[in-house]
């Protein structure tokens, strides 16, 4: 998922000795092969995720590493396994994650297995750098998002981004890194920008797979800072593996009047966070989520009810394989028109 | 005088319209695209030129519709805007007062709600074809039914069948069903026309407040069997303007006023040479299709690449 | 005093224990079959994307209103760690709450949290202004005779295992073979030809679930596994009942029909005017059984 790979593979480089095949970025094709053999109305995450599991077998991995919990995404595996298998691959598929619960033991087990020499302790130090990583690129990303859309000289953000991950990947100490991280910042902080002071903020929640695989949603974020809009975005994996527990806590208590329970997956977050932009005026919300995704299209009655309540425009989008490109830029070409116009 | 151009091309027809400083329309024409976009505007444009007295000059174009970034290059215009937008000026010129614009056109389908001539929200189709004008055509034909004919026929009927609209394939083999089982023709047409309507309204007009005064446009609301269930469905009173076709080249050549600079602009392209060549991007896996747009022979635009680097080639 | 059940849903789960609950404290209970209008009814409120399960259960909302002092929706998150229910069971009770103007009584199940249904029921009681004493006692009495229909029911089923015709399994979740709109109209198509009809949902035997999916973490796909296990050395064939677009059977049952040797049947329901095409393909699926 976009850039989040470099700290997956820095982790699992310097623990143990082996060759990581480095997923694919998602393209069409990874996108048609795995259309083709994911059943007819699972969510899009999981014909993403198939794709790139052939393609990494195509290229010679024997072992395939995945995350999944919450929802559906903790059962992909056992059934990507199965067609997998039926088409005729050979390899071992390990879920980090059952029940929505981090398997500390199978993964200790996992990596002697692979590597006999693994001690707790480097892991540990690696894993305690790679947090984070993750931690930084998250707060960076944030930044990015409130002004990429104003930057005075076009990619002046993203060729920065880039020679900032090239970095992260060579450290070999969380001090070092913590310096790279500050120097970074600043230099962020100094490319030019041209931001109007009341320039139209927009909030984007749903659900997460494809909020954070630029593929998936079809680059939204890039087309909306073109509009010049500033984004605002909570989800990251910051947010879902670190702060999750906190963040559904205080979305039960701060949304009381919608919500009694916690729901699946984000949703209680995203009705908390709708709230959230609704109460410092933002200019309109973007839910995004995969077509058929249960635990969003069960909230999104209660999204509406907030979007009336706090007279804030809410627009929704369900992205498939199959979405027409051209149909989400019309929909968000009207979405900027008429948030303009509502400022007038 | 100053006038103004409009047009507004979709994937069925091309509509144009050229008015004056007071938006008053001096000419309009309405001819099918028939798949090719550049041709019916280099038509569209000779049938408009006829009837404008010399003593007009342009001073502003606008496009709107799916087809409106190509013909925008073509015409020079000085706006382009997507048909949301337009649809909801151009009426707002004629009825002040709208509150909601519904409109179901060839492809697509929307909700426009307005508030004091300021749209506050909107929504579009998102599943599919289903309870498009597309969609009924089709099912005309398979019952063997002029499309013009659909709207009366229904009219006709005193018991609609109840149909499952909410997916193409699924309203597709009700509908055979219901005809094989040998119900009439006239309350499976009005059974269409109705579902149609319910669809519309539990589809793109969820959890959407639905104020009078309410217009009807784009190609369906031609169809007087759609219309009538409109009007029982939500208890109110449904305006069908005669020129509602006309509403998103009139609002477009609106905003081309709005947006005029001192620019005069000529309407003779017949014998500009426009092409679009597409060739497939070899870059990387995805394999974007590059539209290159040539006028007269130079290249003036390059469209579809997802990353930057095909303009560096 | 009247309380709404709508029928859809967890009501296929639990009503047979309230039931007798609410009976001895002579509280009267309320719910309706599902039919076009209660169809009607939930298209106006649901989202167009959500499956038709839940259409149905918001069509039973709007039907149920005005016409009792309370509806009852538990909020069901789960029976234990691998015990999960569907993503809806856990918001029915917001979405509900946003959505009418109704008065609710609710309670949690989480066993993972140590709230189960006893204390809810309990809750719901004192709330309603009775003793823990009453309670106590209608709890029991629901429990036993629950319990004591609950085996009856199964042994009926488990029993037609051994009946000399062609057998035919169910698979499906309770809330769509029993309900009057969707399974019902199936089972009745079925029951034209001389088939024993065995339910997934009357047996208990959710251990052998592992059989067929090792990390299945929902209790009522479990359930329905674990028939699969159970029933697939007797049975001639099965036909998989699935609202559309369920999320859960859509990855399940996928996996099922790669693993299984049986001829099976795959019906998905949508808008259940659809149901048209139902009648041809279990006539063609009958065929194949017959001929085996």
């Amino acid at each position: 998922m976009a850039n989040y790979y470099i700290p997956a593979n820095y982790l699992i480089k310097n623990i143990c000795d082996v060759e990581i095949i480095e997923a694919p970025f998602i393209t069409t094709q990874t996108i048609e092969l795995g259309n083709k053999y994911s059943p007819e109305f699972v969510c899009t995450p999981f014909k993403y995720t198939l794709g790139t599991m052939i393609e990494c077998l195509d290229k010679g991995a024997n072992m395939l590493l995945q995350f999944g919990g919450g929802c559906r995404y903790g059962y992909y595996s056992e059934l990507q396994e199965q067609i997998l298998k039926d088409l005729g691959y050979k390899f071992e598929l390990v879920n980090l994650i059952t029940a929505g619960k981090i398997n500390i033991k199978k993964i200790y087990k996992i990596i002697k297995k692979i590597d006999k020499n693994f001690k707790v302790s480097k892991g540990l130090y690696y894993l305690y750098i790679t947090v984070n990583m993750i931690k930084y690129m998250d707060k960076i990303d944030d930044y990015i998002r409130q002004n990429i859309g104003f930057e005075v000289e076009k990619n002046s953000f993203n060729n920065l981004l880039k020679e900032m991950l090239e970095k992260f990947k060579t450290v070999n100490n969380p001090i070092q890194l913590y310096i790279l991280y500050k120097i970074y910042f600043k230099k962020f902080k100094k490319i030019k920008i041209n931001k109007p002071k009341n320039c139209l903020k927009v909030g984007i929640i749903g659900e997460l797979y494809t909020l954070m695989e630029p593929f998936s949603n079809y680059f939204l974020e890039k087309e909306l800072a073109s509009f010049n809009i500033e984004i605002k975005r909570f989800t990251n994996v910051n947010y879902l593996l670190f702060d999750n527990k906190k963040i559904v806590n205080k979305a039960l208590k701060k949304s009381k009047k919608y919500m009694k329970y916690k729901m699946c997956a984000d949703s209680s977050t995203n009705v908390y966070w709708a709230k959230y932009l609704g109460i410092n005026k933002y200019d309109g919300i973007i839910h995004i989520k995969s077509s058929f995704c249960t635990p969003e299209i069960g909230v999104m009655p209660i999204l509406d009810k907030i979007a009336n309540d706090y007279n804030i425009p809410i627009i929704y989008f369900s992205f498939d394989a199959n979405t027409s490109e051209v149909g989400i830029k019309t929909r968000l070409e009207a979405f900027y028109d008429m948030l303009e116009m509502r400022r007038k | 005088m100053n006038c103004y151009l409009g047009v507004d091309i979709g994937s069925i027809s091309t509509k144009g319209v050229i008015i004056d400083e007071n938006n008053n329309i001096i000419t309009s024409a309405y001819i099918w695209t028939e798949g090719n976009p550049v041709n019916a505007v280099k038509n569209l444009i000779e049938i408009l030129k006829k009837d404008l007295n010399s003593k007009y000059i342009v001073k502003g174009i606008g496009t709107t519709g799916s087809a409106r970034k190509l013909i925008g290059l073509l015409l020079n215009a000085n706006i382009v805007k997507n048909e949301i937008m337009a649809h909801a000026v151009g009426t707002l010129a004629l009825y002040p007062d709208v509150k909601t614009i519904l409109e179901i056109g060839g492809q697509d389908s929307k909700i426009i709600l307005l508030n004091n001539g300021i749209i506050t929200d909107y929504a579009m189709n998102t599943l599919c074809a289903a309870g498009t004008g597309s969609f009924l055509s089709s099912q005309a034909k398979r019952l063997n039914i002029n499309i013009e004919d659909f709207g009366s026929l229904a009219l006709k009927s005193t018991n609609p069948v109840k149909i499952a609209a909410r997916c193409t394939v699924f309203a597709e083999s009700d509908l055979i069903h219901k005809a094989q089982v040998g119900y009439k023709k006239e309350d499976i047409v009005a059974g269409l026309c109705k579902s149609i309507v319910l669809n519309y309204l539990n589809n793109v007009g969820k959890g959407k407040k639905i104020k009078s005064p309410v217009i009807f446009q784009g190609g369906v609301s031609k169809n007087i069997g759609v219309l009538k269930y409109f009007k029982e469905i939500l208890n109110t009173d449904v305006i069908v303007d005669p020129n509602s076709h006309l509403m998103g080249a009139l609002g477009i050549a609106i905003l081309a006023k709005k947006n005029k600079t001192n620019n005069i602009y000529d309407l003779n392209i017949k014998n500009i040479d426009f092409l679009t060549k597409a060739n497939e991007c070899k870059g990387c896996s995805n394999n974007c299709e590059i539209l290159k747009i040539y006028k007269d022979d130079k290249l003036i635009d390059i469209w579809g690449n997802r990353c930057d680097r095909y303009i560096k080639n | 005093m009247k309380i709404g059940i709508p029928k859809a849903l967890y009501y296929y789960y639990f009503f047979d224990k309230w039931r007798y609950f609410f009976e001895e404290l002579n509280i009267e209970l309320i719910s309706t079959n599902t039919d076009k209008k209660i169809l009607e009814f939930g298209n106006k409120y649901a989202n167009s994307e959500m499956c038709l399960s839940l259409k149905i259960f918001l069509g039973h909302i709007a039907y149920l209103k005005d016409k009792c002092d309370y509806i009852l929706i538990p909020k069901i998150d789960n029976f234990g760690l691998n015990e999960q229910m569907c993503s809806n069971f856990s918001s029915l009770y917001d979405l509900v709450n946003n959505l009418f103007d109704v008065k609710i009584l609710t309670y949690e199940i989480n066993h993972q949290k140590k709230k189960n249904e006893k204390k809810g029921l309990f809750s719901i009681g004192l709330q309603l202004g009775f003793t823990k004493k009453q309670l106590k006692k209608a709890y029991q009495i629901a429990c036993l005779k629950y319990h004591k229909q609950l085996k009856r029911d199964m042994m009926i089923n488990f029993n037609k295992l051994e009946s000399t015709k062609k057998k035919i399994l169910i698979v499906a979740h309770s809330y769509n073979i029993h309900d009057d709109y969707i399974g019902k109209t199936i089972i009745k198509n079925l029951e034209k030809y001389n088939f024993e009809i065995i339910y997934s949902d009357l047996f208990n035997a959710k251990n052998l679930s592992h059989y067929l999916s090792l990390n299945l973490y929902w209790k009522y796909c479990k359930e329905s596994l674990g028939a699969i296990v159970l029933c697939k050395e007797k049975v001639d064939g099965i036909i998989f009942i699935t609202t559309f677009p369920c999320g859960l059977d859509s990855l399940v049952n996928e996996l099922v029909m790669r693993k299984i040797q049986l001829p099976y049947l795959n019906l998905i329901i949508d808008d259940l005017d659809a149901l048209a095409g139902i009648e041809t393909r279990i006539e063609s699926f009958a065929d194949i059984i017959e001929q085996n």
